[in-house]
C-alpha cells in the first residue's frame, strides 16, 4: 500500500512539473471554450428587424413597443438601406412606417420579408399584428376579447457556452486518457524506464495502479478547474452536483485510459501511436456533439455516433452539469459507458506488452 | 579461491534461429569483479539480463547466493544492483526523488545523501536527471543500483560514450564500491578498462565463453604461445598523451 501511494505521489509530481501536461489539460480546454465562445451563436433565434421610420415622432411609440419584444432585434435605418440589408441577408424583416402613419386611426404597416426565409417571416409577422393589436386594443377595449393568460415558467436562458463547455471538458478526459497514457508509456517502454523498474521487486499492477489513479486525480482537477472558470468567467449555467460529475467523469476516464494502454501496448514508438490516437479520438471529437448538436447528422451517422464512448461521456456531463440530471437519470449513458469500460479494458489487459 | 556467489551453468538464449547465448558456464566469486569482454552482438547483455530476471531461460540454470534465479525471481531481485546498458529514469523527478522512489520498491527509506556521495554527487540532490552529464548520469545509475544494499552489481558497459576523464573517475567509484564487499559483474568493450579492473576476465565471441582467467594469465598465456607485437611497446600512447594535456580532473560541471 505504501509502495502504491509512493508511487501515486511520484506521479502526479511527475505529471504536473511537465509544462505539456497542463497545457493539454486545462489550457487548451480553456482556449477551445474561449474560442467558442466568442462566436455568437446566442443570436440565433432573434428575429432581425429593420425598421424604416418616415412617420416621425408619429411611430416612436410603435419602435418603443417593438424594442421591448425580446425576439426582435431592431435596427433602424433609411428605408432604402433596409430593404437592401433584406436583400442581403441581413434582415428577416423590414417595417416600412409611411409618413401618413397614424396610430389612432385604423390602417396599414408595410412589411417586406425575406423569401428564402418563410419561417422567420411568418413568425415575424406573427409577433408584429401582436403587438399592433395591443397597441389597438389599448385605444379601443373592447369587453369581449378572446384573451391568453401566459403563465410565465421560469426558464434558464441557456447559452451555446452551457452546451459547449461539458462537451470540451468531456474530450479533454478522453484526449488525456488516450494521448496521455499511450505517448508517456510508449516513452517509457522504449527509453528503457519501465526495464530499470522491473530489475526492482515492484509489481507492474502496482505501477500501473499509481499511474491510474495519478491520471484520475488529474481528471478531478480538470473537471473542477473547467467548470469552475466557466462559472466564474463565461455564465456557465451549472446547477448540476459536482459529486455525480466526478463519478461519471472518473468512468469515462477509466475508458480512455485504457484505450491508451491499448495503444501504448501494440506500439513501440511514438511515431505509431499518433495515427492510431487520431483515427480513434478525431471522428469522435467531430462527431460526439462536442461543438455542435448531433441533431443535424444523417441518419445513418446519427445512429452510429449514438454509440460512441464520447457520446455517452459528453452526453451524460452535460445533461448533469446543465439540467441537473442525477445518476439514474443519465442511466442509459452510464449504461454504454459501462460497456465500454468492459470492451476497453479487456482489450487493454489482452494486448498490453510491457517489451 | 574464495567463495561462489553467481553460478552460471549451461546458459543458453535464442532468438529465433539466432542463438545468442550459447551453452555458457562461468562462476563469480564474491567481493571480486567479473568482466565479461567482447564485440557487440557477442551475447554479453543477453547474459546480464537473464541473469538479472529480466530474459527468460532457453536453456541452463543460474544461482545467485544459492538461488535459482528463475524460480527465484522476486527473492533475487532484492539481492541485486542493476546498471542497465542505455536505460534511463523518469525525467521530471530530482535525484533524491528517485532513489528515495527506488529505495520504495525495495521497502526501504535510503539515505539518499550517502548514496549520493558515494558517486560524489551529493550537490546534485535537486537535479534532474536529463541536466547529468553523461559520466554524472552513469554515477547515478550506479546510486540507483546501490539503493538496496545489494550482494552482486551489474553495470552494462557502464563507461561507453565517457571522456577518458570520465572513465577513469568512474573506475575509481567501482573500485570503491567493491572495497566496501559488494561483488560486480560488468561488462566492457575497453580492454584497458577490464586490465585495470577486474580481477578476472570472461572473452565472450558468438555467443559462447572462449577465455576467462585472470587478465595477466591471458596475456602470459598468450606470450607463452610465442604471440609478439609488430612492434615494440611504445612507452606512452595516444591517450596517455591526451590525458598529459588535458589533465585528469572531471570536465563535466
Amino acid at each position: 500500500m505504501r509502495l502504491k501511494w509512493k508511487i501515486f505521489v511520484a506521479s502526479l509530481k511527475m505529471f504536473f512539473r511537465q509544462r505539456e501536461a497542463i497545457i493539454w489539460t486545462l489550457l487548451f480546454p480553456l482556449f477551445m471554450i474561449t474560442l467558442f465562445g466568442f462566436v455568437q451563436f446566442d443570436g440565433i433565434g432573434k428575429l432581425d428587424l429593420g425598421i424604416a421610420n418616415e412617420a416621425g415622432d408619429k411611430g416612436a411609440r410603435l419602435i418603443e413597443s417593438l424594442k421591448n419584444v425580446k425576439t426582435l432585434k431592431v435596427r433602424e435605418g433609411e428605408r432604402q438601406a433596409e430593404l437592401l440589408e433584406l436583400g442581403k441577408g441581413e434582415r428577416d424583416l423590414v417595417l416600412v412606417i409611411s409618413s401618413d402613419f397614424n396610430a389612432e386611426s385604423q390602417g396599414h404597416l408595410t412589411v417586406y420579408f425575406n423569401d428564402a426565409r418563410p419561417q422567420e417571416a411568418q413568425l415575424g409577422q406573427l409577433v408584429l399584428q401582436r403587438v399592433f393589436d395591443e397597441i389597438t386594443f389599448a385605444q379601443n377595449p373592447s369587453p369581449n376579447r378572446l384573451m391568453v393568460d401566459a403563465v410565465p415558467v421560469k426558464s434558464r436562458n441557456l447559452t451555446y457556452i452551457d452546451f459547449l463547455l461539458p462537451g470540451v471538458l468531456s474530450m479533454s478526459i478522453m484526449q488525456m486518457g488516450i494521448f496521455g497514457v499511450a505517448f508517456s508509456f510508449v516513452s517509457l517502454k522504449k527509453r528503457g524506464i519501465l526495464r530499470r523498474l522491473w530489475v526492482t521487486p515492484i509489481k507492474p499492477s502496482d505501477f500501473i495502479l499509481g499511474q491510474v489513479a495519478m491520471r484520475l486525480i488529474v481528471v478531478l482537477v480538470q473537471i473542477s478547474i473547467i467548470i469552475g472558470v466557466g462559472m466564474l468567467f463565461f455564465h456557465l449555467h451549472f446547477i448540476g452536483s459536482f459529486l455525480e460529475l466526478f463519478l461519471v467523469g472518473l468512468m469515462g476516464a477509466i475508458v480512455f485510459l485504457s484505450i491508451g494502454f491499448a495503444l501504448a501496448g501494440i506500439s513501440k514508438s511514438e511515431d505509431q501511436v499518433a495515427p492510431f490516437a487520431n483515427v480513434i479520438s478525431l471522428p469522435m471529437m467531430l462527431l460526439s456533439g462536442i461543438f455542435f448538436s448531433r441533431s443535424n447528422l444523417p441518419g445513418v451517422i446519427h445512429t452510429i455516433t449514438d454509440f460512441f464512448p464520447l457520446t455517452y461521456l459528453a452526453d451524460a456531463m452535460r445533461s448533469i452539469a446543465i439540467d441537473g440530471a442525477t445518476l439514474p437519470q443519465v442511466g442509459p449513458q452510464l449504461l454504454g459507458l459501462g460497456v465500454w469500460c468492459l470492451i476497453s479494458c479487456t482489450l487493454a489487459v489482452k494486448v498490453f506488452r510491457w517489451e | 579461491m574464495s567463495e561462489t556467489i553467481l553460478e552460471v551453468s549451461n546458459l543458453v538464449k535464442r532468438y529465433g534461429d539466432l542463438v545468442a547465448v550459447n551453452n555458457i558456464s562461468f562462476s563469480v566469486h564474491r567481493q571480486e569483479i567479473f568482466g565479461i569482454l567482447g564485440p557487440n552482438g557477442a551475447g554479453k547483455t543477453s547474459t546480464l539480463e537473464m541473469i538479472e530476471t529480466l530474459r527468460s531461460i532457453d536453456g541452463g540454470e543460474v544461482f545467485l547466493n544459492g538461488l535459482e534465479v528463475h524460480t527465484h525471481a522476486q527473492e533475487v531481485k532484492r539481492l541485486i544492483g542493476v546498471q542497465l546498458q542505455s536505460s534511463s529514469f523518469f525525467d521530471k523527478l530530482n535525484l533524491k526523488e528517485l532513489l528515495l522512489l527506488f529505495g520504495e520498491m525495495y521497502g526501504r527509506v535510503v539515505d539518499y545523501h550517502k548514496l549520493l556521495a558515494e558517486v560524489e554527487l551529493e550537490d546534485k540532490a535537486k537535479a534532474q536527471v536529463g541536466q547529468l552529464s553523461g559520466g554524472q548520469k552513469q554515477r547515478f545509475s550506479i546510486a540507483a543500483a546501490l539503493v538496496n544494499e545489494p550482494l552482486v552489481i551489474f553495470l552494462d558497459e557502464p563507461t561507453t560514450g565517457l571522456d577518458p576523464q570520465a572513465r577513469r573517475h568512474l573506475w575509481g567509484v567501482i573500485k570503491r564500491i567493491r572495497a566496501e564487499g559488494k561483488t560486480i559483474v560488468l561488462t566492457t568493450h575497453y580492454m584497458e578498462e577490464a586490465e585495470e579492473l577486474c580481477d578476472r576476465v570472461a572473452i565472450m565471441d558468438q555467443g559462447k565463453i572462449i577465455a576467462l582467467d585472470r587478465p595477466q594469465e591471458l596475456v602470459r598465456h598468450l606470450l607463452a604461445g610465442g604471440f609478439t607485437k609488430e612492434r615494440v611497446e611504445r612507452l606512452a600512447n595516444l591517450e596517455d598523451v591526451f590525458l598529459h594535456l588535458t589533465g585528469h580532473s572531471l570536465r563535466e560541471d
